[in-house]
């Protein structure tokens, strides 16, 4: 997480596109709040879930938590942990004003809601709010109702808009130049967790903020993804890797998996199983589309050849899961009828063991289009080999 | 996010140390009357948990459950895949999985006689999560506990100092690659991430301040293992306001002895901070390494608290100018009886 601000002006004037953003952004939010009954609407960012104070400020705090009140009318307000967070989120200009938030003694959240004295408050990741906060909202407005607003602010980021796409699509090229770094530095020898060392170095010279990502090795022992280890690469594994970088504060997912030498019937048949899934999963993407029928569109192939058992629980997880300010929005999985509208972004990736060569991960982002689906990485989708190494 | 390396070395940390570590949080249990303690962890705050099990919460959220005798058990949401990686990287052997924390307690206590349930440091939990366990535990008395772990982490024992002392190292020597002259902020990240991940971090965090006169401040917070260090520095020649900063980061470590008050630590301090710009408010802070991992924000500056011997933590001097810009200054240190030992930093 990097954060790189100059001082601005204050009260510094956005750009018309970041002010036509940011009043499509209050509008979703409040015909929202007003079909809820929802006075003030405040979302809370512990370090791992910031999506919605990017949302609404364009600013990923680099505190350990981080609100954003939004009252029925008027400026949000923005606090964070940590002081620097206060000039960044003032720099920008998405906020009207922004505070301390010191989890000892919250008095100044209390201040600022007991100045608007809302009846009902709706909070996003009310799941995750501290007990220490939670209490000092509820001593700030004890008549009001308080109910979750999580899914408020899901639904809200789930169509993105020309603004965010075309950050998407940075991010979509961030991607292919790590999985680039990624193939370039396999060789017998390298340890897990060097591979990651040189990816996130490549990634952050590109100016990614972030990254998340997942990695196995090995042949067909290998069932899962995790965090690398210090094992050492041989000739003949198959290197697998879910790389999620976050550009401007939109993450995007490439899957894929290479060989450390040539590759074998086993993982050459591997990558076909998983190709067509991937495709077959392309092919139903159009405005309308379910999550469930993405995810039964790729699983039917794995049941076509026997290996549909292989999409369960007990292998895997989700069949791709949606994209934006959040890495893993909402899940492509057989039974989550989400409707997945026009310019919503996700991942459709079929990752599972099977006993062909293991655990294999081939994926790629893709945009609703009017008539079907715009994929978003050039990155070839083959099996990748490295050099010559026998 | 925790993504460099994650391994379980016996040589690093004897079995006999982890076994100590569980131990110990019992016999503070049984003088608490606890007679099961519940810690919370989520991929951002995970360090108690580490400590007594070596778990790396990559993703997601876990409560680990300690019964006042006995082995301890994880509850968590990921799947049994991702459970056999997590039983051969930590010393948990007992695991139990399902979809929320409340019923995955309930589950656990079936069986067992009605007691005492606490919540280690319960003012972080979820209030949702701890209001459900309430909820779904009746007969239990559910108490809210201080940061009973975190406590036990304060002082590091000599294999946690050791495993420090290389951490500062490696992050020391990243941090100096990466504040040369000419470089970019592009370059300073790409340096620390290849030098601290390729180093064997698990995580890391850098971050960059400037001010209006073009100057910036470059840190890095990272994790090896499950311990953190941290330094900021300021690029450039040192000449003007920042080497008044650095002046005031060196008289407060020097103050960071055995005995010391915080707040101490800010009165070394002030004499080279009053020569600041008009406008500038610094604070000077001491961050316990336990608390590395969010920056110190979840706990108050106790200017009384006393340093103990063997400390380790970061001390830094931040800047807010008037002008809206910021900096900051910061080493990691071990607190001894005379003077401090540097874990980063020149004079290491």
């Amino acid at each position: 997480m990097t954060i790189d601000h100059a001082p601005a002006p204050a009260g510094a004037a956005l750009s018309a596109e970041d002010r036509a953003e940011l009043r499509l952004r209050h509008g979703k939010i409040r015909d929202a709040m007003a079909d809820q009954g929802l006075d003030v609407v405040l979302a809370y960012g512990p370090a791992w879930r910031r999506e919605n104070i990017r949302y609404f400020t364009d600013v990923t705090p680099a505190g350990s938590a981080a609100l954003v009140v939004l009252p029925a009318e008027g400026d949000a307000v923005a606090f964070s942990t940590r002081p620097s967070d206060l000039t960044a989120f003032t720099a920008q200009g998405w906020v009207g004003e922004a505070r301390r938030l010191d989890p000892a003694n919250p008095a100044e959240l209390g201040v600022v809601l007991k100045e608007l004295a809302p009846r009902r408050i709706g909070i996003a990741h009310h799941e995750l709010v501290p007990l220490v906060l939670m209490e000092t909202i509820r001593a700030a407005a004890p008549a009001a109702e308080v109910v979750p607003a999580t899914k408020l602010l899901d639904t809200a980021r789930l169509v993105k808009s020309e603004w965010e796409l075309a950050r998407m699509r940075r991010s979509a090229v961030v991607c292919a130049a790590g999985w680039e770094a990624f193939v370039d530095v396999l060789e017998p020898g390298l340890p897990e967790y060097r591979i990651v060392a040189e990816v996130e170095a490549r990634l952050k010279n590109l100016g990614a903020e972030d990254n998340f990502m997942l990695i196995a090795s090995g042949r067909d022992e290998v069932r899962g993804m995790t965090p690398p280890g210090d094992r050492l690469l041989e000739a003949g594994d198959m290197v697998r890797t879910e790389l999620t970088p976050k550009m401007d504060g939109y993450w995007l997912q490439i899957c894929r998996s290479a060989v450390v030498g040539k590759a074998d019937d086993g993982q050459r048949k591997s990558f076909d199983l998983f190709n067509e899934a991937v495709e077959a999963g392309i092919s139903v993407v159009r405005p309308g589309v379910t999550a469930h029928e993405v995810a039964v569109a790729e699983n039917d192939v794995f049941r076509k050849y026997g290996y549909g058992e292989y999409c369960t629980s007990q292998y895997t997880r989700v069949r791709g899961h949606g994209h934006g300010l959040h890495l893993d929005e909402t899940p492509i999985i057989e039974g989550n009828h989400t409707v997945l509208p026009e310019n919503s972004v996700f991942i459709i990736h079929p990752n599972t063991y099977t006993p062909l060569a293991g655990y294999h991960v081939l994926g790629d982002p893709v945009r609703v289009t009017g008539d079907g689906c715009e994929v978003l990485i050039t990155t070839e989708r083959k099996l990748f080999e490295t050099g010559d190494v026998a | 996010m925790k993504r460099g390396l994650h391994v379980l070395d016996p040589a690093e940390t004897p079995d006999q140390e982890w076994q100590e570590r569980v131990a110990t949080l019992q016999r503070t249990m049984a003088a608490q009357g606890i007679d099961v303690a519940l810690v919370y962890g989520d991929v951002s705050r995970s360090d108690d948990l580490a400590y007594l099990t070596n778990l790396c919460l990559y993703w997601n959220e876990g409560v680990l459950a300690i019964p006042a005798d006995g082995s301890v058990t994880f509850l968590t949401k990921l799947s049994l895949r991702v459970q056999n990686w997590m039983r051969a990287s930590s010393k948990v052997t007992e695991f139990s999985g399902g979809k929320n924390f409340a019923e995955l307690v309930a589950k656990y206590l079936v069986g067992r006689k009605n007691g005492t349930l606490g919540l280690v440091d319960a003012a972080l939990w979820p209030a949702d999560v701890a209001g459900e366990i309430v909820a779904t535990v009746p007969g239990w008395e559910v108490r809210r506990l201080d940061g009973l772990v975190r406590e036990q982490r304060l002082v590091p024992s000599a294999t946690e100092t050791e495993l420090l002392r290389a951490a500062g190292r490696i992050l020391d020597d990243a941090a100096a690659k990466a504040t040369v002259e000419g470089s970019t902020a592009g370059s300073r990240v790409e340096t620390v991430e290849r030098a601290l991940r390729g180093g064997g971090f698990l995580d890391l965090y850098p971050s960059s301040l400037s001010t209006s006169d073009g100057v910036t401040s470059f840190g890095v917070t990272g994790q090896y293992r499950m311990h953190w260090v941290h330094a900021s520095r300021v690029l450039g020649d040192g000449v003007g306001w920042p080497g008044v900063l650095q002046d005031a980061l060196s008289a407060a470590i020097s103050a960071a002895r055995t005995g010391a008050t915080v707040g101490s630590l800010a009165e070394a301090a002030a004499p080279a901070l009053a020569k600041l710009p008009d406008g500038a408010e610094a604070e000077v802070r001491w961050v316990n390494q336990a608390d590395l991992s969010t920056g110190g924000e979840f706990r108050a500056q106790d200017p009384a608290a006393v340093l103990a011997d063997g400390e380790a933590g970061a001390v830094s001097v931040e800047v807010a100018f008037a002008d809206g810009g910021n900096a900051a200054v910061a080493e990691t240190v071990r607190v001894t009886e005379g003077e401090p030992e540097h874990l980063t930093g020149a004079q290491r």
